[in-house]
């Protein structure tokens, strides 16, 4: 196995080219079994599909970097979308309502970081519990019920195409995936992300702000929620409490299967960004193919476990 | 908490009450009874008999499978998985159930699938060195994968009386769930004081490194503990059987979460080697009692899953919140 991957590393081997490499056999495997798949209309609005999960799946990397994990992405989803629904149902201006949804995200994402830094407990444990409490709060909240008679220039943000083809929500997403990758690769905050990932104890010694970072982070992909819990909203032109169940299965998944190890340590954005393709190409692949949804989970969660095992196993043969 | 501190510094009289206070279920204990006392004067119906053993046997399931789970938690892992683990075991056993009918083959069915099922989580864990949250996470999904394949997204009734004697029989007049829980606190509260694997459980989870260089098998030890969460959720899903009558494809959604808050609820400390069988059993009962004193307050359900994130939050904030008041010691 080692000669393999020593074959592999002399043919410019590396997992951004193994990635893009099942892509494109994902692509082709899916156009052989439906030719609808590798039609321009379906491939841009498959980006309907994975933007939602990509833009968290962004934040994700980098707090999965860092060696945390943040489990209630999913639910705050749902709790963003029932604060942008419900308080434009109670007579607050859209505009105002989404702000409100946004600020509402971040201040979730902020009260993770706050039970992370300040009382020192795992980030599984802290977001296992937000989990179930903002899932929680958005049933409670709406009572189960709806909202669902937005404006249209609501849909802009949803369904609206760009010269007829482009989906909007696809450049916000092209936009955030450029603005991550430069606080990652090229800011000395990107190298604390990796610093404290690597060793905290250590780079806690080097004066890395670990805190600081921390809730930073934290808070970060709680406005990445927040916009995609919008861009969600709009979609589907409703708010509800189970919105977004499960979402954060597709986004960990999008991530460890972009290469970032869960230990932490190492990922990149490229990484993630193909994670996400990949499982946006399968998982539309799939519906085309007319496979149930139900089947769709289970093949995530298979997919998302050989991708941690091939991460490790990839990286202890590298060592 | 001052007062333990007083106490432990001082080393006064107080010595029974200290050592109470200084058990990891210590803090549950007390607000389960202080809940008990408050919902006994609200309500008159509340303290009696027939609504406490209610109570406890509506826990049966979440408790015996908590009492699993929390050797996982004990060796510092985390299992996540027991509520997709549940609804299949309840297919099998339904399955064999309403195939074969009796008692036995259902159990076994049960208890067969979800060794088998726990089994994976513990190779996965241990040999493919995957962190258990990943795992289990996983197979949270795969899992109801299964169960919707297997069922084809039907619903299983029509289960014999026979078999359902473990969710609705009696033995001199308690309830089989109340005597199942009880009984399996019992053994793993021995367990864990006098069996190696027991005392290795603490070993793993207070100090890894050490446990390894005292030679404990850290992978078997482990594994163990996951293999055990299968069959306590084998055993469960035919009280669940016996309770419902019927398997949903939904059977035991969000379970998983009920069993973790009751583990760290009772006071087993989620980074491990800290806690005990008794503290998964009394915040089981602690879960029971809320949402049954919720429905008594007329609360609506839908905010179970808040009041469930909440109490998870407290419970490890006042774990750490102990600790640095009274040190590791307590």
């Amino acid at each position: 196995m080692s000669a393999a991957v020593a074959t592999l590393r002399r043919v410019g081997f590396s997992r951004e080219m193994v990635l893009l490499a099942v892509l494109i056999m994902l692509v082709v495997v899916m156009a052989l079994i439906e030719p609808l798949f590798l039609s321009v209309g379906n491939l841009l609005n498959t980006s309907r599909f994975f933007v939602e999960v990509g833009l968290m799946a962004l934040g994700m990397t980098l707090i999965i970097i860092t060696g945390g994990i943040d489990l209630s992405v999913g639910s705050n989803l749902a709790l963003v979308s029932v604060a942008v629904g419900f308080s434009f149902a109670a007579g607050l201006p859209l505009p105002l309502a989404i702000l409100f949804g946004l600020v509402v995200g971040v201040a979730a994402g902020f009260f993770n970081s706050v039970f992370i830094t300040f009382l020192d407990l795992h980030p599984l444990v802290v977001t296992l519990g937000t989990f179930a409490l903002f899932q929680g709060l958005a049933y409670g909240l709406s009572g189960a019920q709806a909202v669902s008679n937005f404006p249209a220039w609501f849909a802009y943000f949803g369904q609206a195409y760009l010269l007829n083809v482009v989906p909007g929500q696809l450049i916000i997403f092209v936009v955030a995936v450029a603005v991550v990758w430069v606080i990652l690769a090229r800011t000395s905050f990107g190298r604390y992300v990796y610093a404290i990932g690597n060793n905290e104890e250590a780079a806690r010694f080097s004066g890395v702000p670990i805190r600081r970072v921390k809730i930073a982070l934290y808070s970060g992909i709680g406005l990445l929620v927040g916009m995609a819990a919008v861009i969600y909203t709009s979609r589907v032109s409703t708010a509800r409490g189970d919105s977004g169940l499960g979402l954060e299965l597709d986004v960990i998944s999008a991530v460890v299967l972009g290469g970032a190890s869960i230990y932490g340590g190492s990922g990149t954005i490229g990484g993630t960004v193909l994670g996400v393709l990949i499982i946006a190409t399968l998982r539309n692949g799939l519906i085309l193919a007319g496979v149930p949804s139900t089947w769709q989970l289970f093949i995530l969660g298979i997919l998302l476990l050989v991708a941690v095992f091939l991460n490790e196993f990839f990286r202890k043969t590298e060592e | 908490m001052a007062e333990i501190r007083e106490g432990t510094e001082r080393g006064g009289p107080s010595g029974t009450l200290r050592r109470f206070l200084a058990r990891p279920e210590a803090p549950a204990l007390v607000f389960l009874a202080a809940l008990v006392a408050v919902f006994s004067l609200a309500s008159g119906s509340f303290f009696q008999v027939g609504n406490l053993e209610s109570i406890v046997s509506s826990v049966a399931v979440l408790g015996i499978i908590a009492l699993a789970v929390n050797q996982v938690v004990l060796c510092g892992e985390i299992d996540i998985s027991t509520g997709s683990m549940l609804g299949l075991c309840a297919v099998a056993a339904g399955a064999a159930a309403t195939s074969f009918g009796g008692l036995f083959l259902p159990l076994l069915a049960g208890v067969a699938v979800g060794a088998v099922a726990g089994a994976i989580n513990g190779l996965l864990v241990t040999l493919g060195r995957i962190p258990a949250i990943i795992v289990t996470l996983g197979m949270l999904y795969a899992l109801r994968g299964v169960i919707l394949l297997v069922t084809g997204g039907t619903w299983i009734t029509g289960i014999p009386n026979e078999t359902r004697v473990l969710g609705t029989g009696t033995v001199l007049g308690v309830g089989y769930p109340m005597i199942l829980l009880v009984g399996l606190f019992l053994i793993m509260e021995v367990a864990g004081r006098h069996s190696t694997w027991g005392r290795n459980v603490f070993a793993v989870g207070g100090n890894r490194r050490a446990a390894r260089f005292a030679g404990l098998p850290i992978d078997r030890v482990r594994f163990l503990a996951f293999v055990l969460v299968g069959v306590f959720v084998g055993i469960a899903s035919v009280i669940y059987l016996g309770r419902t009558g019927s398997v949903q494809t939904n059977a035991g959604a969000g379970l998983e979460l009920q069993v973790v808050a009751a583990v760290v609820i009772g006071g087993t400390s989620i980074s491990g080697g800290r806690g005990s069988a008794l503290a998964a059993l009394t915040g089981a009962v602690l879960i029971g009692v809320i949402l049954n004193g919720l429905i008594l307050l007329g609360v609506p359900s839908i905010w179970q899953d808040a009041v469930l994130g909440s109490l998870i939050l407290l419970a490890v904030t006042t774990d750490v919140v102990r600790r640095r008041l009274v040190g590791d010691r307590a």
